[in-house]
C-alpha cells in the first residue's frame, strides 16, 4: 500500500484522420504517469458507454480493469466524476479529448467540484511523503520556450497531464484480450449537461478571420493598394566594430531581451 | 544633352487637410519635404478613435505580458474586444505583468495593469481572484483571452470553472453574435452563440485595428492575502544550446558567411542562446541538420532572431516568420534579409562575433559587480 490512492480518467479517442478508435495520445501519457507513481494500483477510469471500442487500446497499454461509469451520451460527465472521485487522492487526466469539444475544461471543473487545486501542463511528478499521512506532489510543468517549471503541491489533487509526457507504455495484443471493464455506476438517466448546443457543420472549411471595418476614402484605399510597406529596421553602417557591437547591445537591452 | 525641360519628380509640395500632395506651380516651400519617417508616424497616429460615447458597459481581454510586450495573439484578443464592443461599449486590457507599449494602438480604452504577476511566477489562485475582483467591479458583457499555455489559457479555464455557464475554448473563428471551433481538432467547425467567456485561438482575429482606443493605463497591484495551494520551487531554465529549435527564445544563427564556427558558438553561449543555421551553412558540413531553418528545415518561433552572415532567402526567411526581433550581421547592405531585420549592422562576421562576445562578457561582468555592490 502507498498510503495515497491514484486514477487515471481516460476518454474514447480517435484518430484524426481515419476516426478509427484509439486510446487517446494525452490519456495514455496520464495513464503512464499513474502507472509509474503507483503501478497496478492505478484505477482506471472511463465516464461514457461500456462498450466504448476504445478501451480496448487502454488495455492493451496496460490498463487491466477499468472502471466505467455508465452514462448516457450527453449527461453531464464532470459531476458524475466529481459523485464517484470524492475519495481518490490524485486524479489524473489528459490534456484535451481527441473526440467533440474537446475543451480541456474537465480539469478544471472537476478539481471545482471537489474543492481541490489543479495543476495543467505537467510533464512529470512525484509524491513525497510529508509524514503524518500527508503526501505532496512534485511535478514539472512544461511552459513554452524550452522552460519548466517545478512544483509543489499537496495531495488530494488533480494533474492534468501534457501529452508530451513520456510515455514508455508497450502495446500488448494479449492485454488487449485479457482486459475487463466493470461497471462502477450506472448514472446513464442522470441529469443533462447544460451548456450550448453545438451545430456540427457537414462539411470542411477555413474559419473566417474577425476583422474590423475599415472606413476609409477611395484615397486611402488607394494609396494602401499600391505602396507596398517596405519594412527595414534601422542599418548600422558608420564607425568601428566596436561601436557596432554596442548598436547590437544597446539594441537587446532596449527591447529587454538580455538580462544584463 | 537634350533642352527638354526637366521637371524634379520630388520638387517641393505642401500636404492638403486630406492628405494629398499639393504641388503649386511656381510657389517656393523652403524645407517643407517631410522626411519618410515622419510622414509614416504621423499617418498611423491619425487613426480616428473608435468611439466617442462615454462607456456604459464593457469587454474585457486579460493577457499576460512578455518582457513588457503583448504578444500577436494577446493583442488579436484584446482587438476581437475592440471589434466586437459597440459604439456605448468600453474595452478593458488587463494585462499581467509589467506593460510598455501604448495601449490605444491596441484598441484598449483601459489597460489595467498588474505589474506583480508576471508569468514568470507561479500564483494561479492571486491571479484568479484578482481578476475575479477586475471582473465583478465591470461585470463585462464578454470576456476574450488568448488560448495559449503562456498561462492564459490556465488562468481561463480556472475562470470558467468558478464562473461556469457560458464559455467555449480554442475559438477559431468569432463574429459579434457566434463562434466556431474546430470540432474533434479537425477541419470540421462546430458553432454556438458567442459566450461570455471566449478563449480564443491564434489567427482567429486581425490585430491590426483601423481605429484607437483611449489608452488609459492604470496600474494596480494584484490582490492581498490569498494563500496557494501550491509552491513555485522555480524555473528550470536549461542551458540555451540543450533548447530544441522549436522552443527557443534566442536563436543565434550562422550562414555561409561564417567561417568560424567555434566564434559562433562563444556569442550563442555568451548570450544564452541556441545555435541554428541556414541550409548552406549546413550543406557546408558545419552544422548537423536538425539545425537548419527555413523552409525544408525548422520553423522557429523565437522572440530574438540573430542571423549572422545569412542573405534571407525566402526559403530561410520562412522559418522565421514569427519572429519579433530579427538582428542582423551581413556585409552586405543590399541583402535581402536587411529588409527583415530590425537592425542590421553591416560589417564582416568573424569581427563583429568577436567585438560582440568582448562586449557582452564585459557589460556582464559589470552588471554582476554592480548586484554585488547592491
Ligand atoms: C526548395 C528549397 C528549399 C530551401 N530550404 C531552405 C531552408 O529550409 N533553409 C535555408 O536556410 N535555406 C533553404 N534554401 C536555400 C536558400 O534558397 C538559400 O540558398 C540559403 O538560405 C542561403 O543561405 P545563406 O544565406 O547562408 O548563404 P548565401 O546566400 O551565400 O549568403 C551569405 C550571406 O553572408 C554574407 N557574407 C559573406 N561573407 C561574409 C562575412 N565575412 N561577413 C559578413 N557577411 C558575410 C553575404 O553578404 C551573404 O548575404 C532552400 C532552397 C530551395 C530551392
Amino acid at each position: 500500500m502507498n498510503g495515497f490512492s491514484v486514477a487515471v480518467l481516460i476518454s474514447a479517442g480517435r484518430h484524426p484522420v481515419s476516426g478509427a478508435p484509439r486510446a487517446c495520445r494525452g490519456d495514455v501519457a496520464a495513464m503512464a504517469m499513474g502507472k509509474s507513481l503507483v503501478g497496478d494500483e492505478l484505477r482506471v477510469i472511463h465516464a461514457g458507454k461500456r462498450d466504448e471500442p476504445s478501451l480496448q487500446d487502454y488495455m492493451a497499454y496496460g490498463a487491466g480493469t477499468i472502471d466505467v461509469i455508465e452514462l448516457a451520451a450527453e449527461s453531464d460527465v464532470c459531476s458524475a466524476l466529481a459523485s464517484s472521485l470524492g475519495e481518490v487522492d490524485l486524479i489524473l487526466t489528459g490534456g484535451r479529448a481527441e473526440q467533440g469539444l474537446g475543451s480541456g475544461l474537465l480539469p478544471y471543473l472537476l478539481a471545482d467540484a471537489l474543492r481541490r487545486p489543479v495543476l495543467a501542463n505537467v510533464i512529470d511528478a512525484k509524491i513525497e511523503d510529508g509524514g503524518a499521512g500527508a503526501f505532496e506532489a512534485r511535478v514539472r510543468q512544461f511552459l513554452p520556450k524550452g522552460q519548466r517549471r517545478r512544483i509543489a503541491g499537496p495531495l488530494p489533487l488533480v494533474i492534468a497531464v501534457h501529452p508530451i509526457a513520456a510515455s514508455q507504455l508497450k502495446y500488448a495484443y494479449a492485454r488487449r484480450v485479457s482486459g475487463r471493464t466493470e461497471i462502477l455506476s450506472d448514472l446513464s438517466a442522470s441529469n443533462r449537461a447544460v451548456g450550448p448546443n453545438w451545430t456540427v457543420e457537414m462539411v470542411p472549411r477555413r474559419p473566417v478571420r474577425l476583422r474590423a471595418q475599415d472606413k476609409k476614402s477611395a484615397h486611402a484605399r488607394l494609396l494602401s493598394a499600391i505602396v507596398s510597406e517596405t519594412k527595414g529596421g534601422v542599418v548600422a553602417f558608420e564607425g568601428t566594430v566596436v561601436d557596432k557591437a554596442q548598436v547590437v547591445l544597446n539594441y537587446l537591452r532596449e527591447h529587454r531581451l538580455v538580462e544584463f | 544633352m537634350s533642352d527638354a525641360k526637366r521637371v524634379d519628380p520630388r520638387r517641393p509640395y505642401r500636404m492638403a487637410s486630406s492628405g494629398l500632395r499639393r504641388i503649386v506651380l511656381g510657389e517656393i516651400i523652403s524645407g517643407d519635404r517631410l522626411p519618410a519617417g515622419e510622414k509614416l508616424s504621423s499617418s498611423t497616429r491619425s487613426k480616428p478613435l473608435r468611439t466617442n460615447v462615454a462607456a456604459s458597459r464593457w469587454h474585457v481581454a486579460i493577457a499576460h505580458s512578455y518582457r513588457g510586450r503583448l504578444d500577436d495573439h494577446a493583442r488579436e484578443a484584446i482587438a476581437a474586444a475592440a471589434i466586437l464592443a459597440g459604439p456605448e461599449t468600453g474595452v478593458i486590457a488587463a494585462v499581467l505583468g509589467p506593460f510598455l507599449e501604448d495601449a490605444a494602438l491596441l484598441g484598449a480604452d483601459k489597460a489595467v495593469v498588474f505589474p506583480e504577476l508576471d508569468a514568470s511566477r507561479f500564483q494561479p489562485q492571486r491571479e484568479a481572484a484578482t481578476i475575479q475582483a477586475l471582473l465583478d467591479e465591470y461585470q463585462p458583457v464578454h470576456i476574450f483571452m488568448p488560448d495559449n499555455i503562456l498561462g492564459d489559457g490556465d488562468l481561463g479555464r480556472r475562470l470558467i470553472a468558478k464562473n461556469g455557464n457560458s464559455s467555449a475554448t480554442h475559438v477559431a473563428e468569432i463574429d459579434a453574435t457566434h463562434i466556431s471551433i474546430p470540432w474533434s481538432a479537425g477541419s470540421i467547425l462546430a458553432g454556438a452563440p458567442l459566450p461570455r467567456f471566449v478563449l480564443l485561438q491564434a489567427g482567429a482575429v486581425d490585430s491590426n485595428l483601423p481605429f484607437l482606443g483611449l489608452g488609459e493605463q492604470i496600474l494596480c497591484s494584484g490582490a492581498m492575502g490569498v494563500a496557494e495551494d501550491c509552491r513555485d520551487l522555480g524555473m528550470e531554465c536549461p542551458e540555451g544550446a540543450s533548447i530544441p529549435l522549436e522552443e527557443a527564445d534566442f536563436i543565434v544563427s550562422a550562414g555561409n558567411g561564417v567561417s568560424n564556427v567555434a566564434t559562433l558558438e562563444d556569442l550563442a553561449r555568451s548570450l544564452g542562446a541556441a545555435v541554428g543555421a541556414s541550409r548552406v551553412a549546413v550543406d557546408d558540413g558545419k552544422f548537423p541538420r536538425e539545425k537548419q531553418i527555413g523552409a525544408s528545415g525548422k520553423t522557429v518561433s523565437a522572440t530574438t532572431y540573430f542571423a549572422i552572415g545569412i542573405s534571407g532567402a525566402v526559403q530561410h526567411l520562412q522559418g522565421i516568420k514569427v519572429c519579433r526581433h530579427v538582428i542582423a550581421i551581413n556585409r552586405d547592405p543590399g541583402a535581402p534579409i536587411v529588409k527583415r531585420a530590425d537592425l542590421t549592422v553591416i560589417g564582416d562576421a568573424e569581427e563583429m562575433m568577436q567585438a560582440l562576445i568582448a562586449r557582452v562578457s564585459q557589460a556582464r561582468a559589470q552588471t554582476e559587480a554592480a548586484e554585488v555592490e547592491e
